[in-house]
């Protein structure tokens, strides 16, 4: 191996290593998303106002509009939060889908800017006279 | 020629077999008629992921054994893998339209390492056609091809080292968290697409052997001409 190949080859190695550190690191300590029960327990760290994202799941029977607003719970089984969506939901958006909110605090409440719906791995077939809309 | 043409008609026929596996398996619940995309999807990331593999194979073996065709069979192998890595992008770009609300999220770990992915591989092509010294251009080529097949790993593993908006893997060691048809047409996407791969790169590989031919080792279009002298042009 000639010295320029060692060279080249080293630097490489440096800049994956820091590049691998960062991004476990970043993992550490600006996850991605919060489930409900990190959310509460972690809302001192979140003031009124600043911007996190939220994953759960619709709770069955707390949907309902008001004016442009829609107003839901999230749950993820122990914790749940009242949500309030002041943007125009996915289309497939409904009750007991996993959603993933883009939001802040106000109060007990989390308001939503936007919302995607977060599709699982858990693929099935629907019953016979129930396929859905393409 | 007669090799290449059985091959392309081999894969022709595999993915047609495919499409129509992927058109008759029953849709999801959910996602309807999109989770058909998983067909495409899926099998062009497989493709993807083999391609940076052999890439990964042609450099180490280059820098072992310094031979050309090892260094063609690595570029031969970017160009397929880069192309079928925009597939998987643009497939899951509709899909998340239709499913998730939203195209692209910035955020998500998965979406991001195979978007890197496919800028470092296009970085390889750009990097093979900035260099005219044979050589030069394989060995670093070969030592960038040996070393970015660490991302196939990191984009695989990414839904489960990290949380993300994309859906973890449905067909695991403990099973398969998909209905049989739908696995099943799947896999068979899967192994259409492989020998799409095999059809690709024997042709590709065929055309840079004439490609080598055509320009032998240090001789390059251009050579025979010079740009005119300043004392040459003054008196005109």
């Amino acid at each position: 191996m000639g010295q320029r190949q060692f060279i080249l080859l080293g630097t490489v190695g440096v800049i994956a290593l820091i590049g691998g550190i960062t991004i476990a690191g970043l993992n550490d300590n600006l996850t991605y998303y919060l489930y409900p029960n990190e959310a509460v327990e972690r809302r001192a760290e979140f003031v009124d106002g600043e911007t996190f994202r939220l994953a759960g799941r619709v709770v069955s029977g707390s949907m309902s509009e008001e004016g442009d607003d829609m107003t839901f719970d999230v749950t993820d089984g122990s914790a749940t939060i009242p949500v309030v969506l002041i943007n125009t939901p996915p289309p497939l958006f409904n009750e007991e889908v996993p959603v993933l909110l883009e939001g802040s605090w106000a109060g007990d409440t989390f308001i939503a800017e936007s919302a995607l719906i977060r599709h699982d791995e858990n693929y099935e077939i629907p019953a016979e006279g129930n396929y859905p809309e393409p | 020629m007669t090799r290449t043409r059985l091959l392309m008609g081999t894969a022709g026929l595999s993915v047609a077999i495919g499409l129509w596996f992927a058109l008759t398996a029953p849709p999801d619940v959910l996602q309807g008629e999109y989770s058909r995309l998983i067909n495409i999807h899926v099998p062009s990331m497989w493709l993807a992921f083999l391609a940076f593999g052999v890439t990964a194979l042609g450099s180490i073996m280059w820098l072992v054994r310094k031979k050309e065709r090892w260094d063609r069979l690595a570029a031969a192998s970017v160009e397929v893998g880069v192309i079928f890595t925009g597939i998987g992008l643009f497939t899951g770009m509709v899909w998340g339209q239709a499913v998730w609300g939203a195209p692209w999220d910035w955020q998500d770990p998965r979406l991001m390492s195979t978007a890197v992915m496919f800028f470092v591989y296009l970085g390889y092509l750009a990097l093979r056609n900035a260099l005219d010294d044979p050589v030069v251009r394989a060995r670093r080529s070969a030592i960038l091809g040996a070393i970015a097949v660490v991302q196939v790993p990191l984009v695989y593993f990414s839904v489960n080292l990290f949380r993300t908006l994309h859906q973890t893997q449905s067909i695991r060691p403990d099973g398969s968290t998909m209905p049989d048809e739908m696995v099943i047409a799947m896999l068979i996407n899967v192994a259409a697409f492989t020998v799409l791969y095999v059809a690709l790169m024997v042709t590709r590989l065929a055309v840079s052997r004439l490609e080598a031919q055509a320009r032998p080792e240090g001789v390059f279009a251009g050579d025979a001409v010079r740009p005119p002298r300043l004392s040459e042009v003054e008196d005109v």
